[in-house]
């Protein structure tokens, strides 16, 4: 009885607020260390921004010389960008250890993530947090902001709440494409290209994918979902009239993608066995 | 002068970009995706635009255009930036440094030779593909030598502007930013994203005194025989302003270089 108590007790404490204990404790490290490198946050920060303006000018020139692409307008589209933006937000600020990977297994610097009593995974994504995508989010958030108040979409508490769950769920895309195309590593050695080209991608993720034709279009969807993440949650508030069935199960389709790619993920470091050094 | 202690080094620069195919063909299939996407994107765009010429140019001048465009940047490419970060907080760089050799020159020589190679392993093949795709569109006279002398050209502002940025970085400590600062106004200023016809007037004339113009613009629109780039037209002064840029860069870029020297700080080594 006594014993069924405490293993109880250990597995509440293993709950989400012990897992959100420990991420504020490893988060204030990382921006401690962060902190004594003023300057590169400052230029960071300025540097994913002037991308970023970039990328509007881009859209501006190109709509200075046609009215439309696909029928989309100029704030359609800059909705769409500033959807995007929002929603590869996460993955740049909590997920970027990813990058980090291929380098921890070579060097078998890895193995000490394996000795640690808690999730392997969340351990090692929560050890970095990167501060370069607060100037996307930002940048993002004006851009959708902008384009929200020059397509007159009403704003209620229904509108918002979906937006924000979608792009909850949008963000939810890249974070499993970046977990694979990671996790990769445990298989092929120095497999960096794989996340190169995945990240690539999405530069796709800011265009309609209806220019696609059919063939591509399937490829984006089912096997790179690049189109789920600004795409089809995007619809939800920009088209309320014409929703495919896409738009609405995103959310789920997310979860389990995700949830495929941390199996994943943990699949490969369970396989891990160290350079034995 | 001794030309052949430069030569050894490019020999060099061609001999380790050799060793590392592999990126260079996933590079190439990265590209692959990427024409797809310019090429459904520039359709969609063409075809809502209701005219079949935009600007003076057909939907098969702009796809040309950006795809030799972006065989361009893959093989201009350099990483100096990210090269001398990296032996910075190494300490390589001492070991360059005191080579009996400018700073400057052994870089620039050492990545000529990573440049020839990938001229012939990317920006060839897509040429000769585009060219036999498009059914011979671009024409192969006069053309193809003075876009030679203007790659050159531009190979050397390309390298200047990396190399003013390089410097920068000595002072910010920082790269990441920098360089993405850079990568992204010389793209869209040099024509690379969007075709220059397409800019706004005003914004045209500024860009087209820029140096960044001469990086991409000016060697495709020689290639592509645009008019106003041809023999008699202006091919000239287009030529005589990109050299003008090419000896300001380099000067300003040496000037900086020298001065900054003494600021570097190599932590071990």
């Amino acid at each position: 009885m006594n014993m069924n108590n405490m293993s109880v007790s250990v597995a509440k404490r293993r709950g989400l607020k012990f897992y959100l204990d420990i991420y504020r404790k490893i988060l204030i490290q990382d921006l401690k260390s962060k902190m004594s490198y003023r300057a590169d946050f400052v230029i960071s920060n300025i540097g994913m921004i002037v991308s970023n303006l970039v990328g509007f000018v881009t859209f501006y020139i190109l709509f200075q010389n046609f009215p439309s692409i696909n029928g989309w307008t100029m704030y359609e589209m800059l909705f769409l960008y500033g959807f995007s933006l929002v929603a590869l937000t996460p993955v740049q600020c909590f997920f970027d250890n990813n990058w980090n990977l291929r380098y921890a297994v070579k060097t078998g610097d890895f193995i000490k993530y394996c000795f640690r009593p808690i999730n392997i995974f969340f351990y090692y994504i929560s050890e970095v947090f990167d501060v370069k995508g607060l100037g996307q989010l930002c940048f993002g958030v004006g851009t959708l902001v902008y384009a929200w108040s020059h397509l007159a979409i009403p704003v209620t508490a229904a509108t918002v709440m979906q937006t924000l769950l979608f792009l909850f769920a949008a963000s939810l895309f890249m974070i499993a494409i970046m977990n694979f195309a990671a996790a990769t590593c445990f298989w092929i050695q120095n497999s960096g290209y794989i996340m190169v080209i995945m990240f690539r991608f999405k530069d796709f993720a800011k265009y309609p994918a209806s220019i696609f034709n059919s063939f591509f279009r399937i490829i984006f969807t089912f096997v790179i979902p690049i189109a789920f993440i600004a795409y089809y949650p995007s619809l939800v508030v920009l088209r309320p009239n014409e929703i495919p069935l896409l738009s609405w199960l995103s959310p789920l389709i997310g979860l389990l993608f995700f949830y495929l790619s941390y199996r994943f993920w943990l699949l490969g470091a369970r396989k891990y066995d160290g350079t034995g050094s | 002068m001794n030309i052949k202690k430069y030569l050894a080094l490019t020999r060099l620069g061609m001999m380790e970009k050799l060793h590392y195919r592999l990126g260079t063909f996933v590079t190439l299939f990265g590209n692959l995706i990427y024409l797809v996407l310019i090429y459904f994107l520039w359709k969609a765009i063409y075809a809502s635009s209701g005219s079949d010429v935009v600007n003076g140019m057909t939907l098969n001048d702009t796809l040309v255009y950006l795809v030799l465009a972006t065989a361009l940047f893959n093989f201009l490419e350099v990483f100096l930036v990210w090269d001398m970060s990296r032996e910075i907080q190494s300490g390589a760089i001492v070991l360059k440094l005191l080579k009996p050799m400018n700073f400057r020159s052994y870089s620039f020589w050492s990545y000529i030779g990573e440049n020839v190679m990938s001229f012939f392993l990317t920006f060839l093949p897509t040429f000769i593909i585009i060219n036999i795709l498009t059914n011979g569109s671009i024409a192969l006279s006069f053309n193809l030598l003075f876009f030679v002398v203007s790659v050159i050209m531009a190979l050397v502002i390309n390298f200047s502007i990396d190399m003013i940025c390089a410097t920068i970085c000595l002072y910010t400590e920082s790269t990441w930013g920098l360089n993405m600062v850079k990568e992204c106004i010389v793209l869209l200023l040099s024509g690379a994203s969007i075709p220059l016809a397409f800019f706004p007037e005003v914004l045209r004339k500024i860009v087209q005194y820029l140096p960044f113009r001469c990086i991409y613009d000016t060697p495709l629109s020689v290639l592509l025989q645009k008019p106003g780039y041809t023999f008699g037209t202006g091919l000239i002064s287009t030529l005589a302003l990109q050299l003008a840029w090419c000896i300001a860069l380099t000067a300003i870029g040496c000037a900086f270089w020298s001065l900054s020297l003494k600021k570097i700080t190599v932590n071990g080594g």
